[in-house]
């Protein structure tokens, strides 16, 4: 199974757990989405940082609407699976399904991140300190287990 | 490569206060004392560590860069303001996951007197433009502006103004940070707006000139006569910002 992983802005390190679950030497992709830019307020200043980021990671970058041309990059890669870091982003999220809707059942993959701490059961999130009773042990933990 | 995405103008901009990148990431992480940030991160000259745009685009990751502090000190507690901060961070992104809607529509109703309705909907022209006649706001401003970093307690003055002196929708700052910040997160920034405005907190959050002039140093004008709206008792700001509300407020 070939692999390719769609880096976004808001996972943008090659320690990200998404270059573990895919398989050795697999590409990754940006894809600098201005019309994504404008709708996410993103200033130029904030641009520029993205872009000095990129620049050292030594990716892939190709421009326009990541969910067109992603299925078209998985195919022109010669891959059968996508790989994605999760993202709280409804925009992205919605490009994520947008993707899955071009592709084969099951060719799109979503990797969370290193986890900050563990919890036993969702946190009640109405006030920040509720959530933190319950996270605080756990956050004190080395790698928060 | 980076002027191709950005134009050769924004490429050649050297005001930029923080680079981007994982060898800049790990510079500032390496940098960090937690120790030093527990006792002074509410001054604007204290030991904070300008993190923030590394872990809004995962260039560090939170884990991470708890671990590193952890690592850095004797006994967890020692680390357990820092960790704190980077805590809000994950609490927010599980709001944002959780409840998208949040983001941009008021979670509770205002608790200060005033209807959603009674607040403007576009910032003035003269917020944008850093001459509001209020020195230490405008120079905020323009800190926004020069560098795409501002202080916790800055922004926290800053949208207290907006919200609460000019009686904007806190929609229109978040809008309006969110272009220019470079750690700008929607669930951070929004979320914390609301905070402010009292739409996501049990009351308003408000600050006087004594506040400023407590958590700045001499390079920020905290005179008297140059902050006339903010030189006042929090008791009396409370009657001129919330005359809907009882008094005592604070």
């Amino acid at each position: 199974m070939a692999d390719l992983i769609w880096l976004h802005e808001g996972a943008l390190r090659r320690t990200h757990p998404v270059f573990v679950a895919a398989a050795p030497g697999t590409a990754a992709i940006f894809v600098w989405d201005r019309a994504r830019f404008v709708t996410g307020h993103v200033g130029a200043r904030r641009q520029l940082f993205i872009a000095e980021t990129l620049a050292e990671l030594e990716i892939e970058i190709h421009e326009g609407d990541a969910a067109v041309l992603l299925p078209q990059l998985v195919a022109a890669h010669g891959a059968d699976r996508l790989l994605v870091p999760t993202s709280p982003d409804p925009a992205i999220i919605g490009q994520i399904a947008a993707i899955r809707q071009a592709m084969p059942q099951g060719a799109v993959e979503q990797v969370e991140d290193t986890a900050f701490v563990t919890l036993s059961r969702e946190p009640d999130l109405a006030r920040f300190f509720r959530y933190w009773n319950k996270a605080r042990k756990s956050a004190l933990r080395p790698h928060g287990v | 490569m980076i002027a191709a995405l950005v134009g050769e103008d924004a490429a050649a901009d050297e005001t930029v206060s923080l680079k981007g990148g994982r060898r800049a990431a790990e510079r500032a992480l390496a940098a960090i004392d937690p120790v030093a940030y527990a006792a002074s991160r509410n001054h604007l000259d204290g030991a904070v560590t300008r993190l923030s745009p590394y872990l809004r685009h995962g260039i560090l990751s939170l884990d991470e860069v708890r671990n590193h502090a952890l690592a850095s000190v004797a006994d967890p507690r020692q680390a357990e303001k820092f960790i704190q901060e980077l805590a809000w961070r994950d609490y927010w992104q599980r709001i944002y996951l959780a409840h998208p809607d949040c983001i941009w529509n008021d979670v509770e109703s205002y608790k200060t007197g005033f209807d959603a309705s009674e607040y403007e909907t576009e910032l003035p022209a003269d917020v944008i433009e850093a001459r509001t006649g209020v020195a230490c706001i405008d120079q905020f401003i323009g800190m926004l502006y020069e560098t795409g970093y501002l202080h916790n307690h800055a922004r926290m003055y800053l949208a207290a103004y907006v919200v609460h002196w000019r009686r904007v929708r806190w929609q229109a700052g978040a809008v309006w940070f969110l272009e220019h910040l470079l750690d700008a997160d929607p669930a951070s920034n929004n979320l914390s707006w609301q905070w402010v405005a009292s739409t996501f907190s049990k009351k308003p959050y408000i600050f006087n000139l004594d506040n400023v002039a407590k958590y700045t140093g001499h390079d920020i004008n905290t005179r008297m006569a140059d902050n006339r709206v903010l030189a006042l008792s929090y008791e009396r700001l409370g009657e001129l910002l919330f005359p809907n509300l009882e008094p005592a407020h604070g």
